[in-house]
C-alpha cells in the first residue's frame, strides 16, 4: 500500500509529458523565457541607463547577482504564475479535451498533480534560465561576482514566492474554469492585497496585517534607523533575498516603524518604534505563510477538480 | 454473464430539467446496441453518466459488472469512449495524441509502437498522422477520436454519434470498423438520431426521447413489437362513404385514414389483407386502381413514438 506502484508513475508521467508538450508547443514556454530575458535585461541594464544620465561610469558591485533576487519583483512573480498555470486546468474544460482526458484510466488526483508538476517544471526551467543569464552578465557589467554559490536559494524562494500566487490563479480558474478569469481575478487580488492593502495597511499603522497577505508584505529595517537601514520585507515575494542574507547575516534584527504621514518633514515620516524579531522569525513566518496559503489552495483546487462534473 | 451495460433507474436532471429520467438499460455483451434519439433526448448525458464525467442524481449503472462510482480508472481502462465531437487537443500531431493516450492506458511502448500505426489505418488517418489535430477537418477529428476509443483493446466501446460529421464514405467506413469489432468479440454502445444509421448496423436498440426510455429491444422484436401489424395502401377510384362503411365493417381493419383518392389503411394484424380489402371496395362500387401491403419501417416506429410523446405532452398542457 505504501508503496506507490510503478503503474502510477508511468501514467503520473504521462500527464506530465501530456502537459509539457501543451507547454511547449503552445508556445508558453517560449513566452516565458522571452519575459525572463526583457526583466532581466532591463535589471541588467539599470546601472548603464544611469551612467547614461548621471554621466558617472558604472561602478563594479560584487553583490549585484546576489541583491538583484533574479531581477524579479513581486509583479514578476505574479506575471510569472499567471503565465504558467492559467489555462493548466481551466483551458482544458474551455477547449473540451477535459473530456477525452478523464475517460482515460488516469485518477484526476494524478492528472491533477501531474498537470502541476509540469507547470512547476516550466517555471524551474525559466527560472534557471534568467538565473545563469543573470549570472553571466551581471559579471560581465559589474565585474566577479561573490556569493554566486546562494544563487539557487534565491532561486528557490523565487520558485516558492511564484507557487504562492500559481495556488491563487489555479484556484480562480478551477472555480470559473475559465482562463481569462483567472488571470482577471488574479490581476484584482494582487491590486487589491499589494497595492491598496499596502496603502491602508500603513495609513492605519497595521503593517503587520500585510504579512499574513501573499505579496509584498510588511518591511522593517535592520540597522540603526529607518533612514540608513537595510530594508526588509515580510512578505511572501521576499523568501528568496531573506534566506540569502540569512545565510549571510544570521543575527539580523529586523525592526518596525510607525509611520507618520502628518507634520512631519520629508524624511521624517518614521516614527517610534514597533517591535522587533530576528530575520529567522521573519522568514519562518513569511514560509508558513506561503505554506499555508499554497496548500490551502492548492487543496481546494484538487477537491474541486476532483469533484468536477463536465456538463459541456 | 452480466450485461455489458446496465442501468436502473438512471436519472440526472440539469436544474429542474430532466435529462435522463428513471432510464433501465440492458446491453447484452457482444452486441452492438443502438441508442436512439432526437436532439435532446439525453442520450449524451446518459453516456457521460456512463463513462464518469456526470454524476447520476438517481439510480444506479454497472459497467462490465462493475457499479460506476466517481472517478474510478481501473474501470475505464476495459471501456474505449469517443465523445460527441471529440476535441482532442489541436497543438498535439496525431500518433503523438494516440502515443500520449497510450501511456496513460499504461501500454507498453513496443505495444504502442504497433497498436498506434495500426489505428491510423484503420480510421482512414493514414499520411496525415504527423500533422497537428489543429489542422484536421472536422471528419478526421472524428476519425482520430475512434482511433482514440480502440487504443486499449477495450471490451466495451461507447460511442456518441460516431458518424456526425463525416462524409458518406466516412460513415460506410466507421459503420465497417464498428462491424468489424463486434466481429472480435466487442460490445459496441452507440448514440444516433439516424435511425437508418441504426438500423444498419445495431443488432438491438434502445430508444430514447426526453430522457425516457421508449423502447428497447433487438432490431426486430421492436419493429414488430411496434408495427405489430400491416397496413394496406389504395387509391380508389368512384370513392364513396359506403367504401369506408364497408370496410370499417372488416374485422381486420382498425381504422382508415383517407387523403383524396388515397385510403390508409391500418390493419389489426399482419395479414395480407388485400383481397379482403378490394373485394370490400368493389361491393361500396369503388374501383380499385392500386393497392399496396405496407410494413411500418423503424422510421415510422420512430416518429410514431416521438409524435404519440407529443400528443400526450400537448394534452398534459
Ligand atoms: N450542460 C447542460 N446544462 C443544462 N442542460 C443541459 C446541459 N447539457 C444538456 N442539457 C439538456 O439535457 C437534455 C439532454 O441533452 P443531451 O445532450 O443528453 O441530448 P442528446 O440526446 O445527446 O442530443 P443530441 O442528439 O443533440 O446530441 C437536453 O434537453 C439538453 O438541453
Ligand atoms: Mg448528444
Amino acid at each position: 500500500m505504501a508503496i506507490v506502484q510503478p503503474e502510477r508513475i508511468a501514467k503520473f508521467l504521462a500527464v506530465v509529458r501530456y502537459e509539457l508538450l501543451w507547454n511547449i508547443r503552445k508556445k508558453k514556454f517560449l513566452g516565458m523565457l522571452i519575459v525572463a530575458f526583457a526583466l532581466t535585461t532591463l535589471s541588467l541594464a539599470g546601472g548603464h541607463i544611469v551612467s547614461a544620465i548621471t554621466g558617472n561610469p558604472v561602478e563594479p558591485d560584487m553583490n549585484f547577482v546576489i541583491d538583484s533576487n533574479l531581477g524579479l519583483g513581486g509583479f514578476g512573480f505574479f506575471l510569472f504564475a499567471i503565465v504558467t498555470i492559467m489555462n493548466t486546468i481551466s483551458g482544458e474544460f474551455e477547449s473540451g479535451t477535459i473530456v477525452p482526458l478523464l475517460a482515460k484510466p488516469v485518477s484526476r488526483t494524478t492528472i491533477f498533480f501531474g498537470k502541476l508538476f509540469a507547470a512547476f517544471l516550466t517555471l524551474l526551467a525559466t527560472y534557471c534560465f534568467l538565473m545563469v543569464y543573470m549570472a553571466i552578465g551581471g559579471t560581465v557589467i559589474y565585474g566577479p561576482q561573490s556569493n554566486l554559490h546562494l544563487l539557487p536559494l534565491s532561486l528557490a524562494g523565487a520558485l516558492f514566492s511564484t507557487f504562492v500566487w500559481i495556488s491563487i490563479v489555479l484556484l480562480i480558474g478551477t472555480i470559473f474554469k475559465s482562463s481569462l478569469i483567472a488571470a482577471l481575478g488574479a490581476l484584482g487580488i494582487w491590486f487589491g492585497t499589494n497595492i491598496i492593502g499596502s496603502i491602508l495597511g500603513v495609513l492605519s499603522g497595521q503593517g503587520w496585517i500585510l504579512t499574513y497577505i501573499p505579496g509584498s508584505g510588511n518591511t522593517g529595517f535592520v540597522g540603526e534607523s529607518p533612514q540608513i537601514g537595510f530594508p526588509v520585507s515580510t512578505g511572501t515575494d521576499s523568501i528568496g533575498p531573506n534566506l540569502v542574507n540569512y545565510i549571510l547575516h544570521p543575527s539580523w534584527i529586523v525592526t518596525y516603524f510607525k509611520i507618520n504621514f502628518s507634520g512631519s518633514t520629508p524624511g521624517q515620516i518614521f516614527g517610534e518604534e514597533l517591535y522587533s524579531e530576528p530575520l529567522s522569525i521573519v522568514i519562518f513566518t513569511s514560509v508558513a505563510v506561503a505554506l499555508v496559503y499554497l496548500i490551502a489552495f492548492v487543496g481546494i483546487s484538487w477537491y474541486l477538480f476532483k469533484r468536477a462534473q463536465v456538463a459541456e | 454473464m452480466a450485461p455489458a451495460i446496465e442501468t436502473v433507474n438512471l436519472t440526472k436532471k440539469y436544474g429542474s430539467l430532466i435529462a435522463v429520467n428513471n432510464l433501465n438499460l440492458s446491453v447484452e455483451v457482444g452486441t452492438i446496441h443502438g441508442f436512439l434519439g432526437p436532439n435532446g433526448a439525453g442520450k449524451t448525458t446518459t453516456i457521460k453518466m456512463l463513462v464518469g464525467l456526470l454524476k447520476p442524481d438517481g439510480g444506479s449503472a454497472k459497467i462490465l459488472g462493475n457499479r460506476i462510482g466517481w472517478d474510478k480508472p481501473n474501470l475505464r481502462s476495459k471501456v474505449g469512449y469517443m465523445p460527441e465531437l471529440p476535441k482532442l487537443p489541436k497543438h498535439l500531431k496525431g500518433n503523438e495524441l494516440l502515443d500520449l493516450y497510450g501511456r496513460m492506458y499504461g501500454i507498453t511502448k513496443d505495444k504502442r509502437l504497433k497498436q498506434v500505426p495500426t489505428l491510423i489505418d484503420l480510421v482512414g488517418l493514414k499520411g496525415r498522422e504527423n500533422d497537428l489535430i489543429g489542422k484536421y477537418s472536422k471528419g478526421m477529428q472524428q476519425r482520430l477520436g475512434l482511433a482514440q476509443a480502440l487504443l486499449n483493446e477495450p471490451k466495451l466501446v461507447i460511442l456518441d454519434e460516431p458518424s456526425l460529421g463525416l462524409d458518406p464514405i466516412g460513415m460506410v467506413e466507421v459503420r465497417d470498423i464498428i462491424k468489424k469489432l463486434a466481429g472480435e468479440g466487442i460490445t459496441t454502445f452507440l448514440s444516433s438520431h439516424l435511425l437508418h444509421e441504426v438500423e444498419q448496423i445495431c443488432t438491438h436498440v434502445t430508444i430514447i426521447n426526453k430522457g425516457v426510455a421508449m423502447a428497447s429491444g433487438t432490431i426486430k422484436q421492436i419493429a414488430a413489437k411496434l408495427t405489430g401489424s400491416f397496413a394496406v395502401e389504395v387509391e380508389v377510384d368512384k370513392f364513396s362513404e359506403a367504401v369506408i362503411s364497408n370496410l370499417r365493417k372488416l374485422p381486420v381493419v382498425k381504422d382508415i385514414i383517407r387523403e383524396g383518392k388515397k385510403l390508409l389503411i391500418n390493419l389489426k394484424t399482419r395479414d395480407d389483407a388485400r383481397s379482403e380489402v378490394s373485394q370490400a371496395i368493389a361491393a361500396a362500387g369503388g374501383i380499385v386502381i392500386s393497392i399496396d401491403l405496407r410494413g411500418e419501417s423503424l422510421e415510422d416506429i420512430f416518429l410514431r413514438l416521438l409524435d404519440k410523446d407529443k400528443v400526450t405532452a400537448h394534452g398534459r398542457v
